[in-house]
């Protein structure tokens, strides 16, 4: 990172400041009120300060950038860019912020938990600097979601409140959607001009409006702007975005968080503004959120209900005007938009002033307040004054502005550029109105009855702010050219640039049209009031005119409907919690994968057999094939049948391999036969009696259709099947890596059997890995079977003979004398199997069955109780040694800084089975042979140590 | 430690062999050593595939023969870029599952210890083979530890979704296996590299045995990638397992994915990208997305929201993979590391979470919302609650995982979203399924907004008073651990870009692999 | 013809193992699965071609002719391919054995689908 200059090391501490603070503020105690209160009023000053400094570079119309490498390779990077309207923004969050903070200190209650608040606004304060400071798009949204999720938590601060949370929620869903949208917006507008950087866009403005690609990227970003400023029709969520606590309101929701909108949508407008489409879209929802916000707000009866009503006005007159396409409109809106912030927050925080000495907002229950709180009720009468546009004070000059900008629109309607000015006018004259209803119905009037608490003036300090703030609206008011002048000039000149129009901050110039829509606006709403004055005594919360709608009530029903209702009906549809389905799609698709391509391509091949086939053979399989029907008919019902039945067509397939020339396989496919009819003979008890099968029509036709179609599949899966692998056996082999084995096996493998030597040698990773699944396997077993419960009535089957009730020998009929006899036979045969295994059919995993089934007969013969006592071994011992001395085995080669599981061969005498080549290749078959033992042995006899456990009365 | 270097490739695969080889040789009960000897044979683990993504990064792939025979005979492991980017991955997320674990899960049932060791050996197996058969043997592996850790701890929930998880599992298995042989009955080798050149040599007759061969393979990958319709199992089995089995299981789905663009573009990457099984990528990628949304939306307990999101992820990964774009899935890469991380520590998160709550009340307050039915709003008494310092992170935390979910700033899910959008409209005319891509993106970044806002506000802000839930120290790590790692995928988003970058830059260019491989001669 | 007989066997045993498969209960699945595991083990077996008479046995000293031997690749892969089906059997049947005993009833749903 190169050197920074002063200003950019200031531009840095400037962002991370308010982050650092609120992370500070975490660790405060919770009722440290003061403490906290002065860490983010000093660090909100702080950022006031800082800002002022860099007064000279944007007076100069210059603009501070700092650049950081972040994505470089996406054409973004980490940019701070203060230019003239970054600088006033910076001024209005951080220096109301200061005032916020400040009046927070005495609005909340000792009782709340401060240092929550505390910092999450000062990580608000971070996220908007951070947003009106980004040099380029990716960058702004990144703050932008930032303050949508901090809004949401200060919203929901107190969320013990459910209006709370559900204003907390639909902001949050509102906002971040748009936001989400916004981002879209972005990236296409980058795609367009070809970087992300906000000068490069600011430039290209006639290659954006000229692509093919300008509206939906439009589109996009005003979703994000509109629902952020809480235009209509995203406005909803900004009212009961009221539940927050005032300073909250003050401060997000009228004049920062919601400014960000129209912020973003000056900053781009010289990229966007100036076409058709703009002025539709962005005129034609400012058009309407200036009116009918204005209108509703008359009828609220909740002070900040009315001020957050009259906020979407407000922003819908500076949207409009932004609308217009016009410099001057923008010019108007940049004003209008710093106006706005002062009076509006200071109302703001008189309402919470008022709420909080008299414990209530609702205006039909306040009255004649100027009595109890003077001084608060001068300040708010003035900011009102400046809300409702009265002269002298700063909302006046930016409608002026607005009504002159008003009088030449020139749109695509004429019919709507001549109807504006009326428009315009009956706007203003509700904002009249309801500025009248909050001064009289609050301040003036007999005194209120029946007030939670006895009224007074605010402590000193608390109303500090509001003074500041009253001080401004007059001041601007009245000397505009003096004070507000200077900062408008910069910060118009930083948006418009070379364009900027020659505009005139006066409050008086001579008598104009404007002034006198002015003024019809005052009159017309002063009389408005009068007549409204009756109705709204009444205790009614609807709006004339209007269906009596809440925006709340609707959103959280079409919420409920669209992510619960119809979500759960469309998960039904889309998924499945059963297995047969899950099951049916995949051998479908297997299916339709497999013969797609071939059916595009066909199978190829000669398709020639390779001369007459064996009948013998032939009934082999004749019988296998029976077998298995057999099997699938009867697995059902007789499921000791059909488990006889799948054995023979094992058998068959063992004959098959010794047919063609595959002894290791066939010895290997018996043993694992007879194993696997074993632990399924075992486990066949404990599945439920089936009840005898009565067939019936009904239930025959029932269930035909699905029968059907499974047998549709099962068909076809056969059929593929089968036809691959003829075309396959009747085409020539191509050249393979085979040849490899069977030329190195016995030279450099040591052994003579080859599919031995691939086994342990050439691919012993393979077996290192299946030895693996092997263990890991038993072990699931064991830990599965010790927390095993037989289902009650297959506990209490009829005893049946011999101890251990579900002995296999029942089923197996094997006398144990003989058994017995045959062990130690049994056991040397093992060992021999394993020592010759490289050499000849054999191995570690043959033997290690051989001996596993010794260990069943055991079991037959003498019973889980007399085996258990006689085996002795910690079958789970053996699998991990057996694991271990493979894994031992591999490493070894690493002594002799060879790759692991490289084969050593040493040669030696042994009495009984002679000359032996013993590659180190013949550990890791011992190790395989210990795993596979121990393995096998858990799993048997894990199972059938159940048939002692399931007799002992269930614990 | 110089032979480690030396023999760097097979370590990940060797090293927790060995250990859980080792915890089986101890007593049952001796939990405190067994955690011992796993947490520093997983720390070493993490410095191995650190030192791994250090050294291709160099930039050399690295290639290692095991038994010393000779590729493409034998079998080869094979790491670069992506290899050893995720064996990192799966190496940090297994360390957090594993500390989460030794607060009580390590307790639940015996050899836990053992099977997560085995389950990493099998994905960072996965991960590294370079041979056909053996990336078989290594998906049984890690199913067989992810069947035995699914079924941790019991309980009828557990084994009944297991038993679907096991049936559909072996019977992809299967369907695998006649892929495999297949491939190598008409090309004569297993090893991939030697299969993306022997593939353009077959001649054309057998071009369809191929093209099915490949096809039927894909379908297997796609049931562990949790395609839809193949990945309904998913939700069940997640959302019953165990919080830290569970978090695990965040790696498994990245195992489909990984071997989908792996075999694809070794087998296709070389001249034209076999097109049709790109779109079916893409689309079915679209589907699954949908379907995962859906899914967030209408589950309420954590669990279960975390395993849909978990289906977003596949699916915006599957549909990213279809693309075909070097670019696009540079972009998917990180967001694959991103969201891993961040759904894993959802997990975890989840459980502790969901321990102070009691489902009843739960169950009530959405039924009101289903149906529209007002709470009886309180009166405004404006004093706010204190919450607990547990809590307070447990939000922050659970904040942060949302975020990368949802694809939100500032965590690494939104970096992701933005590469992906960048590349997706790189290509001029941006075509349609792009723009379906985009779209369907944003949708569920909504839906995730919308559900896990709703979930948080119910976790959060209307737990019952007093309702703190008892967390353990070591189990708060685990989560923060995850966390931080996003946090820096965030601030140090240039590097990794770059990496993956090059790492999808050498997939979509699978000369170089195959150079690499088979020239290594004895 | 002998291709043809195998050819039939795979087909045969894939369409009885699918049929299995597509069952509703845990046993029928069993078995189905086990039927499907030796078609794909006889498959993969056959994707080395059918010889008799030639099994893969050389003899000692070097020079041993690749093309006097049937294939030894697919059986070691077989072999591999018969101890997972044989291992992921045993743990199936006991996982559907606990869940017959935690959920009562042997339907692969865990509940009779009436219910």
């Amino acid at each position: 990172m190169h050197t920074l200059a002063v200003e950019h090391l200031l531009l840095l501490i400037l962002l991370a400041l308010p982050f650092a603070g609120s992370a500070a503020a975490m660790l405060f105690p919770v009722n440290a009120r003061n403490a906290e209160a002065w860490l983010a009023g000093i660090v909100a000053l702080a950022a006031v300060l800082a800002a002022w400094t860099f007064y000279p570079e944007v007076a100069r119309g210059e603009a501070v950038r700092l650049e950081l490498a972040w994505l470089p390779m996406l054409g973004v990077n980490f940019t701070l860019r203060m230019d003239g309207f970054a600088w006033m923004f910076t001024l209005l969050v951080s220096g109301i912020g200061f005032l916020v903070v400040l009046y927070a200190r005495y609005y909340m209650s000792p009782q709340d938990p401060v240092p929550r608040f505390f910092s999450f606004l000062l990580a608000f304060m971070g996220s908007m600097l951070g947003a009106v400071l980004s040099g380029n798009l990716i960058q702004i949204v990144f703050f932008w979601e930032l303050t949508s999720l901090f809004s949401f938590l200060l919203i929901g601060y107190w969320h013990h409140n459910p209006a709370a949370r559900d204003g907390a929620r639909m902001a949050l869903i509102i906002t971040a959607a748009g936001g989400l949208c916004l981002f879209v917006g972005v990236v296409l507008l980058g795609r367009i001009v070809g970087s992300y950087d906000l000068d490069a866009v600011l430039a290209a403005g006639a290659r954006i409006r000229a692509h093919e690609l300008y509206l939906p990227a439009l589109i996009l970003v005003l979703l994000g702007a509109l629902t952020k400023s809480a235009q209509f029709p995203f406005h909803v969520w900004l009212p009961h975005a009221m539940a927050a606590p005032t300073p909250v309101s003050a401060y997000l929701h009228s004049a920062a968080m919601v400014k960000l909108g129209v912020f973003l949508m000056a900053r781009l407008w010289p990229a966007l503004a100036g076409t058709e489409a703009w002025m539709w879209i962005v005129g034609g929802a400012g058009l309407i959120s200036f009116v009918l916000g204005a209108y509703i707000s008359i009828f609220q009866n909740d002070l900040k209900g009315l001020l957050a009503y009259s906020t979407i006005s407000h922003l819908g007159i500076v949207t409009l005007l932004l609308g217009l396409n016009t410099p001057v409109a923008a010019v108007a809106a940049i004003f209008h938009m710093m106006n706005h912030a002062t009076f509006k927050a200071s109302l703001f925080m008189a309402a919470g002033v008022i709420d909080h000495e008299t414990g209530t907002r609702d205006i039909r229950i306040l009255n004649g307040l100027r009595r109890f709180m003077p001084i608060t009720a001068t300040l708010a009468i003035v900011a009102a004054a400046a809300m409702a546009g009265v002269p002298l004070l700063n909302g006046f000059l930016s409608k002026e502005m607005f009504f002159a900008e008003a009088l030449q629109a020139s749109g695509p309607a004429p019919l709507l550029d001549r109807s504006l000015p009326y428009v315009a006018t009956v706007g203003a004259m509700f904002s009249v109105t309801y500025s009248l209803r909050f001064i009289i119905g609050v301040f003036f009037g007999p005194d209120p009855k029946g007030l939670p608490r006895e009224p007074h003036e605010p402590p000193r300090w608390m109303r500090f702010p509001i003074e500041i703030l009253v001080l401004a609206c007059v001041v601007v008011g009245v000397l505009p050219g003096l004070t507000i002048g200077p900062m408008l000039a910069v910060a118009v000149h930083a948006v418009l640039g070379a364009d900027t129009p020659t505009y005139s901050l006066a409050p008086w110039h001579g008598f104009t049209l404007p002034l006198a829509m002015s003024l019809l606006a005052l009159a017309g709403g002063t009389v408005l009031y009068l007549l409204l004055r009756r109705h709204l005594a009444r205790d009614t919360d609807t709006t004339p005119f209007l269906p009596p709608i809440d925006g709340r009530h609707i959103f959280d029903r079409m919420l409920a409907t669209l992510s619960l209702r119809w979500a759960r009906a469309l998960e039904r549809v889309l998924g499945t919690r059963r297995l047969q389905p899950q099951l049916r799609w995949l051998a479908v698709l297997a299916i339709a994968a497999g013969v797609w391509p071939l059916y595009r391509s066909g199978l190829g091949g000669n398709g020639a057999a390779s001369g007459a086939g064996d009948y013998v053979l032939g009934i082999v399989w004749l019988v296998g094939a029976l077998c298995a029907l057999g099997a699938a008919w009867q697995a059902k019902f007789h499921r000791l049948a059909a488990l006889m039945l799948a054995g023979g067509a094992g058998l068959a397939t063992c004959v098959t391999f010794v047919w063609f020339s595959a002894p290791d396989l066939a010895l290997t496919q018996l043993l694992v036969e007879i194993v696997t009819t074993v632990l399924l003979l075992l486990g066949l008890r404990w599945l439920p009696k089936r009840i005898p099968f009565e067939w019936t029509w009904a239930g025959a036709r029932a269930a035909l259709p699905r029968r059907l179609r499974d047998l549709a599949i099962a068909v076809s899966a056969g059929g593929g099947l089968a036809a691959v692998a003829y075309a396959m056996m009747t085409r020539p082999m191509p050249d393979t890596i085979s040849r490899f084995f069977v030329e190195r096996a016995q030279p450099e493998g040591g052994g003579t059997n080859v599919v031995n030597v691939i086994l342990v040698d050439f691919r012993g990773f393979d077996t290192l890995g299946e030895i693996t699944v092997l263990g890991a396997v038993a072990i699931t077993v064991y830990a599965l079977l010790r927390r095993f419960r037989p289902a009650p009535e297959s506990v209490d089957l009829p005893q049946r003979r011999g101890q251990g009730g579900a002995n296999p020998a029942d089923a197996l009929l094997v006398p144990g004398v003989i058994m017995r006899l045959v062990f130690p036979i049994i056991y040397v045969l093992a060992f021999y199997l394993l020592a010759r295994g490289h050499n000849l059919p054999g191995g570690g995993f043959v033997a290690g069955l051989v001996l596993a089934v010794a260990v069943i007969l055991q079991y037959m013969a003498g019973g889980t109780r007399w085996a258990e006592a006689r085996i002795g071994i910690g079958p789970i011992r053996w699998i991990g040694t057996g694991l271990l001395l493979g894994a031992a085995t591999g490493a070894g080669a690493w002594l002799f800084a060879r790759p692991f599981l490289t084969s050593h061969v040493a040669h030696l005498e042994l009495p009984i089975v002679g000359e032996l080549h013993v590659p180190s290749a013949l550990a890791f078959d011992v190790g395989v042979f210990v795993l596979v033992v121990g393995a096998t042995g858990l799993v048997l006899i894990a199972l059938a140590h159940q048939s002692i456990r399931s007799h002992r009365p269930p614990a | 430690m110089s032979v480690l270097r030396e023999h760097l490739v097979v370590v990940p695969v060797v090293l927790p062999l060995a250990t859980g080889a080792l915890m089986l040789l101890f007593e049952e009960r001796r939990h405190a050593l067994k955690g011992a000897i796993s947490v520093v044979s997983t720390l070493l683990l993490i410095a191995a595939a650190a030192a791994l993504v250090r050294v291709v990064d160099a930039p050399a792939t690295a290639v290692y023969r095991i038994g010393d025979w000779p590729a493409p005979f034998a079998i080869v492991l094979v790491a670069d870029r992506l290899s050893a980017l995720l064996v990192l991955l799966a190496s940090v997320l297994g360390f957090a599952a594993l500390l989460f674990s030794l607060a009580r899960w390590h307790r639940a049932a015996p050899r836990f210890h053992a099977l997560v060791q085995i389950l990493l050996m099998g994905v960072n197996g996965a991960f590294l083979t370079g041979d056909l058969f053996n990336l078989f043997v290594f998906f049984e592996v890690l199913l067989a530890a992810s069947y035995g850790l699914a079924l941790h701890g019991a309980g009828a929930a557990r084994v009944r979704t297991s038993l679907h998880y096991i049936t559909v599992n072996l019977t992809a298995s299967l369907i695998f296996l006649i892929g495999v042989s297949l491939l190598y009955g008409v090309t004569g080798t297993l090893n991939m590299a030697d299969l993306g050149a022997r593939i353009n040599a077959v001649p054309e007759a057998d071009r369809g045995l191929v093209q099915a061969g490949a096809a039927v393979l894909g379908i297997a990958f796609l049931v562990k990638a949790a395609m839809w319709p193949l990945g309904f199992w998913l939700p069940g089995v997640y959302s019953a397992a165990s919080a830290p089995a569970a978090a695990l299981f965040a790696i498994l789905t990245k195992v489909g994915v990984y071997a989908v663009l792996r075999v694809w573009l070794l087998l296709f990457g070389g001249d034209e990208p076999a097109p049709a099984f790109g779109g079916w990528l893409l689309y079915g990628g679209c589907l699954t997305l949908l379907f995962g949304s859906v899914g967030m939306l209408a589950s309420q307990d954590l669990q279960r929201i975390a395993a849909y999101s978990l289906v977003v992820s596949a699916g915006t990964l599957l549909a990213a993979v279809g693309v075909a774009d070097a670019a696009v899935t540079a972009a998917a890469l990180y967001y694959l590391v991103a969201s891993t991380l961040g759904v894993g520590a959802f997990f975890l998160l989840g459980e502790l979470i969901e321990r102070a709550r009691n489902p009843a009340a739960d169950m009530l307050a959405l039924t009101a919302e289903a149906f529209g039915i007002e709470e009886e709003a309180q009166p405004e008494e404006e004093v706010g609650v204190a919450i607990p310092a547990t809590i307070a992170l447990l939000g922050f935390v659970f904040a942060c995982s949302a975020l990368v979910i949802a694809g939100l700033p500032p965590l690494p899910g939104f970096i992701a979203k933005f590469a992906l959008f960048a590349g997706l409209l790189a290509a001029t005319p941006v075509p349609d399924s792009a723009w379906l891509l985009i779209a369907l993106i944003t949708l569920s970044g909504i839906a995730a907004v919308v559900a896990l806002g709703r979930a948080g506000v119910r976790a959060f802000w209307m737990a019952p008073e007093g309702a703190v839930p008892r967390v353990r120290l070591i189990e708060f790590s685990a989560v923060g651990l995850l966390v931080l790692v996003c946090l820096t995928l965030t601030v140090a988003a240039g590097p990794v870009m770059r990496y993956v970058r090059d790492a999808a830059a050498a997939l979509h260019d699978p000369r170089g692999y195959a150079r690499e491989v088979l020239s290594v001669t004895p | 013809m002998n291709e043809l007989i195998v050819a039939l066997a795979i087909g045969m045993l894939t369409g009885c193992g699918t049929w299995l498969l597509l069952r509703p209960r845990t046993f029928q699945v069993v078995i189905g699965l086990s039927l499907l595991s030796y078609a794909v083990n006889l498959f993969i077996f056959v994707m080395g071609r059918l010889r008799s008479g030639a099994a893969p046995i050389v003899p000692a000293g070097p020079g041993a002719d690749p093309a006097a031997y049937a294939d030894p690749l697919p059986q070691a892969l077989v072999l591999t391919a018969i101890v997972i089906s044989f291992a992921m059997t045993a743990l199936l049947l006991v996982v559907l054995l606990a869940a017959r005993g935690l959920t009562g009833t042997d339907h692969v749903d865990g509940r009779e689908p009436g219910e």
